[in-house]
C-alpha cells in the first residue's frame, strides 16, 4: 500500500489561508489503513481545524467526508453533488488521490493534507516499513525477496558495502541491513550462487525513462 | 455553590472503576448538573482521539480519561494503549495553542482504587483551575454532538 | 609528457606498493591540498585523493587529483557513486584519464546522512562493483554502457576497496571476488588491527585465487590516541579494533600515545610484508599526514623506486 502521514498542523493552515468553505475529505484506502486519512483522521483534523478556527474567531465552515478510493474516478465522481458547496478540499489522499480529485475538478484548489511516504507494507500495529520503489523491473527473485533497491541504503546490487555490521546498516542501528537479510535468505534456500555473478546496471528507463508511466490495458477498457 | 457552570469537564471512564455503576453515575450527574458529562465506557483502550477532540470542540473545557487500575484490565493492554491515545491528542491540541492539561489520564492505583466519584471531584477541581476553553469563549456550545459518538 | 601509473610499475616489477592518502580541503586553496601532498612526496608511491569523504562537500578530487600530478606526484583518484550517475562518472574517467590521472579507486561512498548535506539525493546510479566493471569495459572494450564506441579509451588503473571486518565474513569474500571479476587490478582494505579476522578472510581470498588475480594492499592506520581507537571501534561502521590494541593504548602516558600508535602500525605494516598474498600498504593517517615519512622510514620501505616518469 501506499503510506503516508499527516503534515504539521500549521503548515495545513497556511495553505487554507483564504478560503471560507472547505471540505475535509478522506479516503478509505491505503492512507486508511496507515492510519494518516481515514474516516477517523479526517474527522480528527476537521475537528482541530473548527477549534483552531474558533480560537481565532474565524468564520469558516468545515465539513467532513471521506471516499472509498480517491484515487479511482468511478469513486471521485461522487462529490459531484456536493463540491459546489465549498471554495476549496484538503485532501488526506495520498499524492495520486489529491491529483485524482484535482483532475476531476479543476475549478476549485485541492490542498494535500499528508505527506504521502512510501510503498510499503504494515509490519505491525504502528509499524510501517518501505520495500518497495515501483523500478517497473522487479528482480526479488534473484534477491530471496528482499529488495535492495528500496532497503538498502546505497541500493547496492552486488552485496553489502562495508559498513554492515551485525546485520545492522551503518547509517543508524535501528535500520536493518538489506544485505544481511538477503543472505540469510539465500543460504536458507541454498541458493547464495545466485549472488556471485556480477548485476548490470540498473535499468532505470522503466522507472523515469520517459516521463510519468502509464499502463493500458485494452482488455480492461469499456 | 461550589459547582458553578462556569467550566465544563467531559470524563469518560472504564466501567471497571470502582464506583462507576449506573445508579452511581446518575447520583453524580445530579450533583454536578451540566458540569460534567459522563460517558462511560466498556474499555478505555476503545477511546480515540476524535472523541477527545470533539468534546473539546463542542462542549468541554477539559476532556479526561479515568482508566482502570493498572494491570486489571480486562483486555489486558487497553489502558495502557489509552495513555499513547491521550497523548497523542494532547500533541494535536498543543499544535494549536491550546493547553496540553486540557487533555489527561488518570490511572487509578492497583492497592487502593479511588471510585469514580473521587476521581470526578479532583478532576473537576482541575478543571476549575484553568481559565476557560479559548475554543468555546467565542463560539456556542453544542452539547449533543460528543455524547453518539463516544459509546 | 607520458603519464603511468606509479602504483602500477612498482607491482607489475613486483615491488611492495606504498600509498597513502590526502584529503582535499573545504574551501578553494590548492596550498592546502598542496602542502599536504608534499609531505608525502619520497615516501609513497602514489596519493588516494579522497572524494567529498564522509559526505562532506570539499574541493573536487579531480581538481585536487590534477593540482597533485601537476605538482609531480602519481594521485589515485577516488570516485564515489553516490554523487554522480553513470553518465557523470563515464566522462569524468574519460575527463580524468585525458589530464593525467591514471589511477582510480572505485567506490560506494559514506552515505549522505552522514555529512554537511543530509538532504541531498544520494545517486547511487551504479553500485561500486558495476563502477569497476564500467570503467574495465571502457578501458579494455573501448565501450561505455550500452554500446557506444570510444575513440581513445582512458588509460586507468583500477582500484576497488574492500572490508575484510564487515559482515557478513563469509559473503566478503564473494565480495571481494566479485570486485576482481568486475575487473579490479588492485585492492585497498579497510586499516587492519584485527590480524585474526585479516588471516581468515586473506586465506579465503587466496584459496579462491584471489590474490593472484589481483594487487592487495593492507590498509593501515596510526592511532593517534585511546581516545580514537575507542572511538573508532564504537563509532564506525567496519572498523574493527581489539580490545587488546585499546589496552595497549591506555597503558602508555598521553604525551606518548602517538608514538605508540606509530609502533602499532610500523608492527602492522611489517607483519603485512611477510604476508604471503599481500602486494603493499595503503597508509591512511587521518590529519596526519606527517606520520606517514616516518611510518615509512620505519618500516623500511624508503627509499621509494625512482619512477618511470621521471
Amino acid at each position: 500500500m501506499i503510506t503516508a502521514q499527516q503534515k504539521p498542523i500549521n503548515e495545513i493552515r497556511g495553505m487554507l489561508g483564504p478560503y471560507k468553505r472547505i471540505l475535509v475529505l478522506g479516503c478509505a484506502s491505503c492512507v486508511a489503513e496507515c492510519a494518516a486519512g481515514g474516516q477517523k483522521e479526517t474527522a480528527m483534523l476537521a475537528s482541530t481545524l473548527r477549534m483552531m478556527a474558533k480560537m481565532n474567531n474565524e468564520d469558516v465552515t468545515i465539513h467532513e467526508h471521506t471516499l472509498d478510493r480517491q484515487c479511482v474516478r468511478d469513486f471521485v465522481v461522487r462529490l459531484d453533488e456536493i463540491i459546489s458547496s465549498y471554495d476549496a478540499v484538503l485532501s488526506l489522499g495520498c499524492g495520486a488521490g489529491v491529483q485524482a480529485v484535482a483532475e476531476m475538478f479543476s475549478e476549485i484548489p485541492i490542498i494535500p493534507a499528508l505527506n504521502t511516504e512510501f510503498i510499503g507494507e504494515t509490519r505491525a500495529q504502528g509499524l510501517w516499513m518501505e520495500n518497495c520503489l515501483g523500478c517497473g523491473d522487479c528482480m526479488l527473485y534473484y534477491f530471496g525477496g528482499v529488495c535492495p533497491l528500496a532497503r538498502c541504503s546505497k541500493q547496492l546490487f552486488n552485496g553489502p558495502c562495508g559498513g554492515s555490521v551485525g546485520g545492522r546498516c551503518e547509517i543508524n542501528q535501528d535500520v536493518d541491513c538489506a544485505w544481511q537479510q538477503i543472505i540469510d535468505r539465500l543460504t536458507r534456500f541454498g541458493a547464495m550462487d545466485r549472488l556471485e555473478m556480477i548485476y548490470p546496471p540498473k535499468n532505470w528507463s522503466r522507472k523515469q525513462g520517459g516521463g510519468p508511466r502509464k499502463i493500458i490495458r485494452e482488455d480492461q477498457q469499456r | 455553590m461550589r459547582y458553578n457552570n462556569s467550566r465544563t469537564l467531559a470524563l469518560f471512564y472504564c466501567q471497571n472503576v470502582p464506583g462507576a455503576g449506573e445508579r452511581e453515575r446518575i447520583g453524580l450527574e445530579k450533583k454536578y448538573g451540566l458540569s460534567i458529562r459522563f460517558f462511560p465506557i466498556a474499555c478505555s483502550g476503545r477511546l480515540e482521539p476524535v472523541h477527545l477532540l470533539s468534546a473539546l470542540e463542542n462542549f468541554a473545557d477539559a476532556a479526561y480519561v479515568i482508566t482502570c487500575p493498572q494491570g486489571m484490565c480486562r483486555y489486558f493492554e487497553g489502558n495502557l494503549r489509552a495513555i499513547k491515545r491521550v497523548r497523542r491528542t494532547q500533541d494535536i491540541i498543543a499544535g494549536i495553542g491550546l493547553e496540553r492539561e486540557r487533555v489527561g489520564i488518570v490511572t487509578g492505583l492497583k492497592e487502593d482504587p479511588k471510585t469514580l466519584a473521587e476521581h470526578a471531584e479532583e478532576i473537576f477541581d482541575k478543571t476549575l483551575q484553568m481559565g476557560r476553553s479559548p475554543v468555546l469563549d467565542k463560539g456556542e456550545a453544542n452539547y449533543d454532538h460528543c455524547a453518539t459518538e463516544a459509546h | 609528457m607520458k603519464y603511468v601509473s606509479r602504483l602500477k610499475s612498482v607491482l607489475e616489477k613486483g615491488g611492495f606498493a606504498v600509498t597513502s592518502e590526502c584529503g582535499p580541503p573545504k574551501g578553494a586553496d590548492p596550498q592546502a591540498i598542496l602542502k599536504k601532498a608534499e609531505l608525502l612526496r619520497g615516501k609513497v608511491d602514489s596519493v588516494n585523493v579522497t572524494d567529498n569523504q564522509t559526505g562532506v562537500v570539499r574541493l573536487s578530487s579531480m581538481a585536487a587529483g590534477v593540482l597533485i600530478r601537476q605538482a609531480g606526484l602519481d594521485p589515485v583518484l577516488q570516485m564515489v557513486v553516490r554523487d554522480r550517475n553513470r553518465i557523470a562518472l563515464q566522462s569524468d574517467i574519460l575527463g580524468a584519464s585525458a589530464i593525467g590521472i591514471r589511477n582510480v579507486l572505485c567506490l560506494s561512498g559514506d552515505h549522505q546522512s552522514f555529512g554537511n548535506q543530509p538532504d541531498a539525493v544520494g545517486v547511487f546510479d551504479l553500485d561500486s562493483i558495476q563502477f569497476v566493471q564500467v570503467v574495465k569495459n571502457m578501458r579494455d572494450e573501448r565501450v561505455v554502457i550500452g554500446g557506444d564506441t570510444l575513440g581513445q579509451p582512458p588509460d586507468m588503473f583500477i582500484g576497488a576497496a574492500a572490508n575484510p571486518f564487515a559482515d557478513p565474513l563469509d559473503f566478503r569474500v564473494v565480495r571481494l571476488a566479485k570486485k576482481i571479476n568486475a575487473g579490479a587490478d588492485f585492492i585497498q582494505t579497510q586499516c587492519i588491527f584485527n590480524f585474526e579476522r585479516f588471516d581468515k578472510w586473506l586465506s579465503a581470498a587466496r584459496d579462491r585465487g584471489l590474490t593472484e588475480k589481483a594487487c592487495i594492499l593492507g590498509g593501515v592506520t596510526p592511532l593517534k590516541s585511546a581516545g580514537m581507537a575507542r572511538y573508532m571501534k564504537t563509532k564506525v561502521s567496519g572498523i574493527d579494533v581489539p580490545d587488546e590494541l585499546i589496552r595497549r593504548m591506555e597503558c602508555v602516558s598521553k604525551d606518548r600515545q602517538r608514538e605508540e600508535g606509530i609502533r602499532i602500525c610500523v608492527e602492522t605494516i611489517e607483519r603485512l610484508k611477510q604476508t604471503p598474498g599481500i602486494r603493499g600498504v595503503h597508509i591512511m593517517a587521518i590529519e596526519w599526514e606527517e606520520a606517514v615519512g616516518e611510518i615509512a622510514q620505519r618500516a623500511g620501505l624508503l627509499p621509494r623506486p625512482v619512477p618511470d616518469d621521471q
